[in-house]
């Protein structure tokens, strides 16, 4: 077989289709379609602006390791109570107090702060304390009486320090 | 062109609408056609052209200008997609049962001065060698094009080409000896 038949075969099926495109529709449903990507995308960045805005802002007012807190908690204990000395060896009844009557927490799942996640290596959970309307830029229900009301929120920043995520808490005594 | 073309993807990837625009006026021919001769079905190939310009505005931002032009990039996810559609659909078994039946092909060809017997026969070839001649021979990519779209080296985009125009050869043969 003459692969010049072949040649001429391809050339000729290239020219006859050398007109065909998608039509206009085609067009107008592939604008829509990226102007409903384009919205959805922008609607996100603005979301997750604030939210680490929101997050940077209280991060640097009310920055508290959370592994401190339990320790902190139990170190004051004692002085709180003012109890007299107590050997070692002896049962530490007041500590045993404030443990149990240590908050419940409940949590949110986190929610990523960054488009694309870079590697994570190293990780901290910080507590902090950000406006409700914080919680609203995730989706999660906030009323409008409540939007400028504190609460409670746990940042989990990479080596880089970069926050990675974050997840709201729920605090009952 | 491709210096152009990098211009509307950057821009679109901020959510340029004209970069858009431009982009998609300027390839979804190309990108319609490629998807047209790899399924032979004109509103499979419009859904892709639509689809593949969307995957580019999602995805655009793993495009690497030092390994190919955005027309190779495009004809890529292009060709994942109808990839997905053919192994959903099946459309070249039909195809190639038809034509595995009718010798007189080229006769036909040159006769009626049509094309459409040319146009299933390089349906009914394997999608591997299909590819490589809808992108070289039907849409004019470069070797290195067909390469970065095809996800192979250089090399195996010849060697496949070649394997295919043989076996469109022997497809067409039986109308060749008769010329």
């Amino acid at each position: 077989m003459n692969q010049d038949v072949v040649d001429e075969a391809l050339r000729a099926l290239r020219r006859a289709d050398a007109g065909i495109e998608a039509g206009p529709e085609a067009e107008i449903r592939a604008l829509l379609a990226f102007r409903r990507y384009r919205r959805r995308r922008a609607s996100q960045r603005i979301g997750i602006m604030i939210a680490s805005a929101a997050a940077v802002v209280a991060l640097a007012f009310f920055y508290r390791p959370i592994r401190e807190t339990p320790r902190a908690a139990l170190a004051q204990a004692p002085v709180e109570t003012a109890a007299p000395p107590v050997a070692a060896s002896e049962p530490r009844p007041e500590l045993k107090h404030v443990a149990e009557k240590r908050p419940r927490e409940i949590a949110t799942d986190f929610f990523p702060l960054l488009e694309s996640q870079p590697p994570t290596e190293r990780a901290m959970l910080v507590r902090v304390t950000v406006p409700a309307a914080t919680m609203r830029a995730f989706g999660l229900p906030v009323g409008d009486q409540y939007l400028s009301d504190p609460v409670q929120a746990d940042l989990l920043v990479g080596q880089d320090d970069l926050a990675r995520a974050i997840r709201f808490v729920s605090v009952r005594e | 062109m491709n210096d152009i073309e990098q211009q509307w993807l950057k821009r679109l990837l901020k959510g340029d609408e004209e970069a858009f625009a431009a982009l998609y006026r300027a390839r979804h021919g190309a990108i319609c056609r490629f998807a047209l001769h790899m399924t032979g079905r004109m509103e499979v190939a419009e859904d892709v052209t639509q689809e593949t310009f969307l995957a580019l505005a999602l995805h655009g931002g793993r495009y690497d200008p030092s390994r190919g032009t955005v027309t190779a990039f495009l004809y890529g996810i292009a060709r994942n997609l109808v990839l997905k559609r053919i192994e959903k659909e099946r459309p070249e078994d039909s195809a190639v049962a038809e034509f595995a039946s009718d010798e007189d092909v080229l006769e036909d060809l040159t006769r009626r001065e049509s094309i459409d017997e040319v146009r299933r026969a390089v349906l009914s070839l394997p999608a591997t060698y299909r590819e490589a001649v809808v992108l070289c021979d039907l849409g004019g990519a470069s070797y290195e094009d067909a390469a970065l779209a095809l996800g192979c080296p250089v090399g195996a985009v010849r060697s496949r080409l070649s394997r295919a125009r043989a076996m469109l050869a022997r497809k067409l043969a039986p109308r060749c000896l008769v010329i």
